[in-house]
């Protein structure tokens, strides 16, 4: 964990039970920060509760805690919902406040609940702190506010011509709606703009598997269920689809992925990724936007070949659009299919990202962001398989 | 001694009568199918053992032969645990042992004297079947109705023929004993109760086929299952409702609506003429020119024309090519129009609109199965709504033309024998991480994804079986293994699984005809009726709606879900009603076409024209 090279501040953090949050509240409080967080109480949990767990996940006790308090509110709502004193504490003591907390969902099924989140959340939580002593906002935003710009995209604000989904839309409408609301305050802001985010790529650890693991939770799935039919019940449903066992044990899953090889994804680590906001945040004269992203970029077959390779698998590739106008898609096609639909432009990206501001920053701060290796993801799948990919 | 969970399990007994018939070709309780009392059947036997339990009745004679009738064949069990979740046997064990223990302890059971009423009962049906034994009664005594409490009658008659009920109506008349008549007790809205006598019609039971007028003649015992059993055989369907409800019961009382109404209509349409005995004992049918109007409708609480003692309805053609059909929906409005649509255009023979938990708990051979497997549809797949239709196979290619994509009948099977794997969390994830535009029903419901569905739900009666508890499994086994029961036609037809609705909690029903164009008006009505609920913390739902009347009006339903037995639920209720009563007056009053079942109650033989366009 990174060591305090400040005084210990008080910051407010929202998003504390989600992936980027957790690790945020956790490094904080290690760095000898009084935190106080913003958090939901869910499935019959109480806010307190799911963050001191996640806090325990990161080996944090909770006589290790005593700097952090748990404030129960929700943003969409006018005044978070929360109680007159947990409003006097935020007023009168939070000095930074990290905003994590997002609606990450692209579904335009879900526009209303993601703009109520992402738009009036943000509002609602300004109201709030225009009243209190925030000097400093920290705004996590995503690389991916750059929507359906092609290229180049700056490390500064930005005006897209579009969008790909709801969610970019809203972030980077937060962005502005957080510049306006700073500027008008005297509140230094700060803008970070992470690619996608796995787990650490040292241990593998992560909280969520999402963006880059679904499709492979996906594929692993499949996987299973074929092995299982073939091995305990004949095998019908696994030839019905094609699937078979190869001799070397390999199976074979032929699932043409619709695109092209040319395509590719920024990731990033999540230990990078909190290194970096760390680094970053306590500059005192940092402000504006920062890319923190992969100087390198996976390419897609690069990813496939590390997939199959690690899994056993065979037949799933990349094919043109020429391919599925021969051959209709399966069953196990149309499922990809609306995965990559959904996450066209972060799988299929020919974006890139300026990070020359971040980069030099990092380098001088001897930061460097981890390669995509085939160990670094092993390292990851080994430890997805370990906790049953989140279910343990 | 008496074990407070298995009384509190008696005490659950839901009343629906679903022992007395005999649904899953099992048999029914010997000794109620000999004994005809209510009190004979595994419903009766709950009732008697939660009001011995409460000490509201001694151990007489008739209890120990109640008793001594039970073999512990253990069919009840079966039988309840498919619609309730239930396993009565304990009960009926139980209370064999408790009796058992009194009378090996020396102790004799009361001996219920006679009475001259109860000799007079029993000159007009026999002597074996008019009661007065309280162990008998109190099976007559209360229903899950919340705003009634416990009401022994003083005596219970059976009559075994049109002339029998009529010389009972006469004596009770002369006498002035107040007098109920019930069927199966399945209205379960405290209407089959009295201090004074019950007529219980379960003896008469002849059914008469005409196949070439295609109709029936059909006693007061005879249920809707029994009817439709009878009528299968000649190629022909009758309009049912609630299985377990007599045909003559379910006419007088709700005017009998299902989702086959979008075609055979309601009220008079199921008849061609109703045989009664009026209040003096005198017999009539309908179709005579001096018979008192009961085609006629008024808007206020009113009683039956008297005690139907026959009716004559009609039976419909099949054709051998009909087949169930499910249509999703993410939205209420768009399930709602299409439902209107296609009645308009007179597509579909059966047509209703389901909300998630009907159409998981219908699925479902397990509450806790159907929890999972409607968050499953409704916020994982995206289903918030289904329509549900029986068509021929031009119906079916007209939706299909329409809309895609379609629950058709194999896949249906597919889902109902893979259920269990339908709620298996790594599909669910799998399905939730798609977060695409559209619900992901659209994709996992295509006729590509099959081939997927089957790997992934393995369905068969086997995996179906998993959802109930080990020992069961066998039997659900078996009877998954049943074509027609997982067949949308039969089950429809049967009405087997419509129960299941109130397998957590007794169901509250609000029924409402509705004027199908004002989607404003049933939108409101639903708000309402949530918003009255979720103010005294009831657990509430949407339930079906029917187009009917060529898509002009609908028989709209919304459900509260409460615990019976609890006393707090109950005052949920009754604060409740004092918003939803005049609420739905007010709106009933001021908006042509809406018109409440609590008025069309006992006037159920009126033409629909007379209250639906008023
Ligand atoms: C789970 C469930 C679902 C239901 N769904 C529907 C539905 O979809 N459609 C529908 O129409 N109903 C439905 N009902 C209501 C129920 O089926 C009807 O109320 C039906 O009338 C019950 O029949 P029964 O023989 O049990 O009548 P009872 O409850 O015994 O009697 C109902 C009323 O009719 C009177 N009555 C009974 N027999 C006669 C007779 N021979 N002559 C004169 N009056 C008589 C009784 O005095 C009483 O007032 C449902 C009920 C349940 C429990
Ligand atoms: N992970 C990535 O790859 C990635 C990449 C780029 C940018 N980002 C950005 O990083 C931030 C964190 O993302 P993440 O991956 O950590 O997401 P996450 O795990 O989904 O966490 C989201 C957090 O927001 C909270 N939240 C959502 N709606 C809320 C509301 N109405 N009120 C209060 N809290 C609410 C959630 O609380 P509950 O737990 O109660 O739901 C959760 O703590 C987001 O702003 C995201 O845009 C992430
Ligand atoms: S166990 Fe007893 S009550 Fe149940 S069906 Fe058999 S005989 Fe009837």
């Amino acid at each position: 964990m990174l060591q305090n090279q400040n005084r210990p501040k008080t910051f407010l953090v929202t998003g504390a039970t989600g992936f980027l949050g957790s690790h945020i509240t956790a490094n904080l409080l290690s760095a000898g920060h009084r935190v106080i967080v913003l958090a939901r109480s869910k499935n019959g949990q109480t806010a307190k509760n799911r963050v001191l767990q996640l806090m325990n996940w990161f080996g944090l006790k909770k006589s290790e805690c005593t700097e952090l308090t748990v404030l129960e509110g929700d943003l969409v709502h006018p005044g978070l919902n929360l109680e007159p004193g947990s409003l006097q504490l935020l007023a009168g003591q939070v000095e930074e406040t990290v905003h994590c907390a997002s609606d990450t969902s692209f579904s335009a099924r879900r526009r209303k609940q993601v703009e109520q989140t992402n738009v009036q959340g943000l509002i609602n939580l300004f109201k709030i702190l225009e009243r209190s002593s925030t000097r400093k906002f920290h705004l996590i935003s995503t690389a991916y506010v750059a929507g359906s710009n092609k290229g180049l995209c700056r490390e500064d604000f930005v005006h897209p011509a579009g969008f790909n989904n709801v969610y970019e839309e809203t972030k980077l409408l937060g962005e502005h709606i957080a510049a306006e609301k700073c500027a008008r305050s005297n509140v230094v802001l700060l803008i970070y703009r992470p690619s996608i985010v796995y787990g650490d790529s040292t241990t593998g650890r992560t909280l969520l598997f999402n963006a880059l693991y679904y499709p492979i939770k996906t594929l692993r799935f499949f996987q299973k269920l074929y092995l299982k039919d073939i091995l305990e019940n004949r095998g019908n449903k696994a030839e019905a689809m094609g699937v078979s066992l190869l001799e070397d044990g390999t199976l074979h899953l032929p699932v043409r992925i619709n695109g092209t090889g040319s395509s590719w994804v920024n990731l990033i680590p999540v230990d990078h990724f909190v290194k970096a906001f760390m680094a970053i945040g306590e500059e005192k004269k940092a402000e504006g936007v920062f890319h923190i992203v992969n100087p390198e970029n996976t390419e897609i077959h690069q990813l496939l070949k590390y997939i199959t390779q690690y899994f056993h698998l065979s037949g799933v590739r990349i094919a043109g659009k020429d391919t599925f106008d021969k051959k209709p898609k399966n069953a196990l096609e149309l499922l990809f299919e609306n995965y990559i639909r959904v996450y066209s432009s972060y799988m299929r990206d020919t974006r890139v990202f300026e990070h020359a501001k971040t980069s030099r920053f990092l380098a001088g701060k001897n930061i460097r962001c981890p390669d995509f290796t085939y160990d670094v993801f092993s390292t990851c799948m080994r430890y997805a398989e370990e906790v049953d990919w989140g279910r343990r | 001694m008496f074990s407070e969970k298995i009384r509190k399990t008696a005490a659950q007994c839901r009343h629906y009568a679903m022992c007395k018939i005999d649904y899953l070709d099992t048999g029914i309780c010997s000794s109620g199918k000999e004994n005809h009392f209510v009190s004979h059947f595994p419903q009766g036997r709950m009732d008697i053992y939660d009001a011995l339990a409460k000490d509201l009745i001694p151990i007489t004679q008739g209890l120990v032969e109640i008793v001594n009738s039970c073999d512990l064949c253990a069919v009840c069990d079966t039988q309840c645990h498919f619609v309730t979740g239930m396993r009565p046997v304990q009960v009926m064990k139980a209370l064999k042992e408790h009796v058992q223990d009194f009378i090996s302890s020396g102790k004799k059971p009361v001996n219920v004297e006679s009475d001259e009423i109860l000799e007079n009962l029993r000159m007009i049906v026999g002597s074996r079947w008019a009661e007065n034994d309280p162990a008998i009664l109190v099976a007559y005594a209360n229903d899950p109705f919340p705003l009634a409490e416990l009401r022994m009658p003083g005596y219970v008659a059976l009559p075994g023929s049109r002339d029998e009920v009529s010389e009972l109506v006469r004596f009770a008349g002369s006498r002035k004993i107040p007098y109920v008549v019930r069927g199966n007790g399945g209205s379960v809205f405290g209407f089959v109760f009295s201090d004074g006598l019950v007529i219980d019609m379960n003896r008469m039971k002849k059914i008469e086929i005409d196949t070439e007028n295609w109709t029936a003649l059909v006693e007061p015992g005879v249920t809707s299952f029994e009817l439709q059993r009878e009528a299968v055989k000649y190629g022909l369907r009758a309009n049912t409702a609630e299985p377990a409800a007599t045909v003559c019961g379910n006419i007088v009382c709700t005017g009998l609506f299902s989702t086959w109404a979008a075609t055979y209509g309601v009220n008079s349409d199921s008849f061609v003429d109703m045989e009664f005995v009026d209040h003096e004992g005198e017999i009539f049918r309908l179709n005579e020119p001096d018979a008192p109007n009961s085609f006629c409708y008024q808007n206020r609480l009113s009683t039956a024309p008297g005690i139907c003692t026959l009716a004559h309805v009609r039976l419909h053609p099949t054709t051998n090519d009909e087949e169930g059909l499910i249509v999703p929906f993410s939205g209420f409005e768009e399930a709602v129009d299409f439902a209107a649509e296609m009645n308009k255009r007179r597509i579909g023979l059966a047509l209703g609109i389901l909300g998630g938990h009907y159409l998981s708990t219908f699925m479902s051979p397990s509450a806790d199965l159907a929890d999972k497997v409607r968050s499953c549809l409704g916020d994982t797949l995206g289903i918030k709504y289904a329509l549900f239709m029986i068509g021929d196979r031009f119906d079916r290619e007209a939706v299909s033309s329409l809309r895609e994509p379609l629950i058709d009948q194999e896949l249906f099977r597919m889902f109902m024998l893979g259920l269990p794997g339908m709620a298996d969390t790594e599909w669910i994830e799998l399905i939730s991480g798609m977060d695409g535009d559209n619900p992901p029903f659209e994709t996992i419901l295509r006729p590509e994804m099959r081939p997927l569905l089957d790997a992934v739900l393995n369905p068969s009666p086997e995996t179906a079986a998993r959802a109930v508890d080990e020992d069961l499994r066998d039997f659900y086994t078996e009877l998954y293994s049943r074509p027609e029961m997982t067949d949308m036609v039969w089950l429809n037809m049967f009405r087997i699984i419509s129960a299941r609705m109130s397998r957590k909690k007794h169901m509250f029903a609000f029924l409402i005809y509705v004027p199908l164009n004002r989607m404003d008006v049933i939108k409101e009505i639903c708000a309402e009726l949530k918003r009255i609920a979720d103010a005294q913390g009831i657990e509430n739902d949407f339930g079906f709606l029917t187009p009917i009347d060529l898509g002009k009006r609908a028989i709209l339903e919304y459900d509260y879900y409460i615990d019976h037995q609890d006393p707090e639920e109950k005052e949920k209720i009754r604060r409740a009603l004092t918003e939803f009563d005049p609420y739905l007056d007010k709106i009933s009053a001021s908006t042509k076409g809406v018109k409440l079942l609590k008025y069309i109650f006992s006037q159920g033989c009126a033409r629909k024209e007379a209250f639906l366009y008023i």
